[in-house]
């Protein structure tokens, strides 16, 4: 069962929300982001090949062409390998804990695992980013030595940044989930 | 803070006096200053009295200053108050470098998600104040202005300020003076119209400041002196007094708290008359321990130079002690005669005058601290400066703003030709940033922060938006 619901980012970039139900314990909360958009790539890829045929014009060493070819082909590669996120995911089991899943352009993953155990609370919190003050969804990790304590937050959904619409949305789901977790036994 | 400590307090005040009647739609107000705890002063604890007791009577109110050390980020201090420390830079005695234009966006972001309806900036020091009163009248925002502050003509840096004062107040909604020495320095300094400037005093937490005479020793007089020891605060005048008076009194003994660049001069005296028995320098206080340094004493000594309204002395009074003071600013208005005892600030009056006071204290004639404080709390009320400063904002959300044309005009014939022109200049220029960053960011595309205070806050509820729940962790590195 999976539904999909639109929403905007703290930048006014479109996104989606995916929500698949695996079982009344387990759910899947996916945030897409925008695909690379073929506009914006060609006119980066341009701007630095202009710039390099006006290097070229000036002090004509045909050095600086295959410069800007490797700089375009490698700058490419790092950002769908290490920028670009296509797709943030959040997997809630309620009897074994968060895995935190971002998927690359280039079909890298990277995926951590918080055990249940380790997971005080879900929360909604505001923080100063770049020139916003913007909502952030976060995992407060418990601190071994101290009951009440907050050792860590992991803050999710960094790249996309959804608005608080969609991260009540995400914040209600986990915490139904949650919740079983604190009534059974 | 726990939450749970935060949550209740609200409840109670939510029904007070500011909520029959229905009155008037409730304010949502930015106060804006760069001082704010955990920096300690007078400044700092007005905006956050003046807060609680706004958000008591219903209104929304958020504190917006700078970021101090790990302090940045959103915080919620009692009742729900909502601070910002936002990340500038600091330049100069915890007052931020401005540059007019680089606080614009993150204030911009801030006065939307909140949906502010007035601006109020606190001490004409800090520049974050006016930075904010610049961008709000920009923005087309109420604005009100409180000095806490008095300032010479005479030299260069006074000369400078005034001018920036007069700039950054003439297209100002209101204005706040502590009391009317104030008032009329700041009217003269800024060019205003005596009409838009409004007297309200400080106050003091006459619970905080409760007398305690068995703290005291009878067999000796104290003398106590509670202030930064720097110039301005008339150290100099201490430094004549403390040898005279203890040589003509063997059991006078002087207690001194605070700390500033003038102890040396304190402690030389002390070093030449050889009085390390009788002199104590306690060094820095914290606002918690004044009233315990207080309360030892039988007399208050005040000698400051300058003051706009002295806050140490109603302090003093309310603990029950005796008060000598210089007849400087606002002081004469501040207590009732029969309270304070002034002089010229010059060592022979301030001696006559604790010569005075001590000659009282033996012969009994004082009257004992239980009564003095009784008087005093009546005085100065948080609550009181915080009905008054609701009139205020009653008057100015009737008020139009200034649009563009208007403000150019202002400027550029209110501030001299040259001034003028060039801030005219800078709020154009200031118009088309902001114009720029709706085109970036559009107002639509700002969340509204959710309320924490004011009628609808989130703190009354028991629970909203299903059960969502706040967090007042750290932030993780901000």
């Amino acid at each position: 069962m999976a539904e999909e619901r639109r929403f905007l980012s703290a930048s006014g970039v479109p996104i989606a929300l995916r929500r698949r139900q695996h079982s009344a314990s387990c759910r899947e909360l996916a945030v897409r982001g925008p695909r690379l958009q073929l506009r914006s790539l060609s006119a980066a890829t341009s701007a630095v090949w202009l710039a390099a045929y006006g290097l070229f014009a000036l002090c004509e060493n045909s050095m600086v062409l295959s410069a800007a070819i490797f700089i375009t082909l490698i700058g490419l590669i790092i950002y769908l390998h290490f920028v670009k996120v296509d797709q943030e995911s959040l997997l809630v089991i309620g009897s074994l804990g968060i895995q935190v899943t971002s998927a690359y352009a280039s079909g890298k993953e990277s995926t951590t695992f918080i055990e249940m155990g380790q997971v005080k609370d879900v929360v909604i919190n505001e923080a100063i980013h770049m020139q916003k003050v913007i909502y952030y969804l976060c995992i407060l990790l418990q601190d071994p030595e101290d009951p009440q304590g907050v050792s860590e937050v992991v803050p999710l959904f960094q790249s996309s940044k959804p608005r608080l619409d969609c991260l009540i949305e995400v914040y209600k789901s986990c915490q139904e989930i949650l919740e079983q977790r604190k009534t059974a036994p | 803070m726990a939450p749970g400590s935060a949550q209740g307090a609200p409840a109670a005040g939510r029904s007070g006096p500011g909520m029959d009647g229905g009155g008037p739609a409730a304010h949502i107000v930015c106060m804006v200053s760069d001082f704010f705890y955990p920096n300690m002063g007078g400044v700092e604890s007005h905006v956050y009295q003046l807060s609680q007791c706004l958000i008591e009577r219903g209104h929304k109110v958020l504190v917006v200053t700078h970021a101090y050390g790990h302090r940045k980020g959103v915080r919620y201090l009692t009742s729900g108050l909502k601070v910002y420390y936002l990340p500038l830079k600091v330049m100069y005695n915890q007052s931020t470098a401005t540059t007019l234009f680089h606080s614009l966006p993150l204030l911009r972001y801030i006065f939307v998600r909140e949906r502010v309806t007035i601006v109020h900036a606190h001490s004409s020091f800090s520049a974050m104040a006016h930075d904010a009163l610049f961008h709000a009248k920009t923005m087309g925002l109420r604005t009100v202005f409180t000095d806490h502050s008095l300032f010479g003509f005479a030299d260069v840096s006074s000369v400078l300020t005034n001018k920036l004062l007069t700039v950054s107040l003439c297209d100002t909604n209101h204005i706040i003076c502590v009391s009317y020495t104030s008032k009329e320095n700041t009217v003269l300094r800024a060019a205003l119209d005596p009409r838009i400037v409004s007297v309200i005093p400080n106050a003091v937490d006459p619970t905080d400041f409760t007398p305690d005479p068995s703290r005291r020793d009878d067999s000796t007089i104290t003398i106590v002196v509670v202030s930064r020891l720097v110039y301005r605060k008339g150290i100099d005048l201490l430094s004549g007094i403390i040898p005279e008076l203890c040589q003509k009194y063997p059991e006078l003994h002087f207690l001194v708290g605070g700390e500033g660049p003038k102890r040396i001069v304190l402690e030389e005296v002390r070093e030449r008359y050889q009085l390390h028995d009788r002199v104590r320098l306690l060094g820095g206080l914290e606002h918690q321990d004044v009233r315990n340094v207080l309360v030892q004493g039988h007399i208050f000594l005040n000698t400051s130079l300058t003051e706009a309204f002295c806050m140490a002395i109603v302090e003093a009074a309310s603990c029950g002690l005796q008060v000598v003071s210089t007849r400087v600013g606002g002081i004469p208005e501040v207590l009732p005669e029969n309270l304070i005892i002034l002089c010229e600030p010059s060592v022979k009056s301030l001696c006559d005058g604790l010569e005075k006071a001590i000659a009282q204290l033996r012969s009994g004639t004082l009257p004992s601290p239980e009564t003095v404080h009784n008087e005093v709390k009546t005085f100065y009320t948080w609550r009181n400066v915080a009905e008054r400063t609701e009139k205020v904002y009653d008057r100015v959300a009737d008020e139009v703003v200034l649009p563009m044309k208007e403000r150019l005009d202002r400027l550029m014939t209110h501030c001299g030709p040259v001034t003028g022109c060039i801030f005219a200049f800078f709020a154009v220029l200031n118009f088309l940033l902001l114009t720029f960053l709706r085109w970036m960011t559009p107002d639509s595309i700002i969340d509204v922060a959710i309320d924490a205070t004011g009628p609808k806050g989130a703190w009354t509820k028991q629970y909203f938006f299903g059960k969502k729940r706040r967090v007042k962790e750290e932030l993780p590195n901000s």
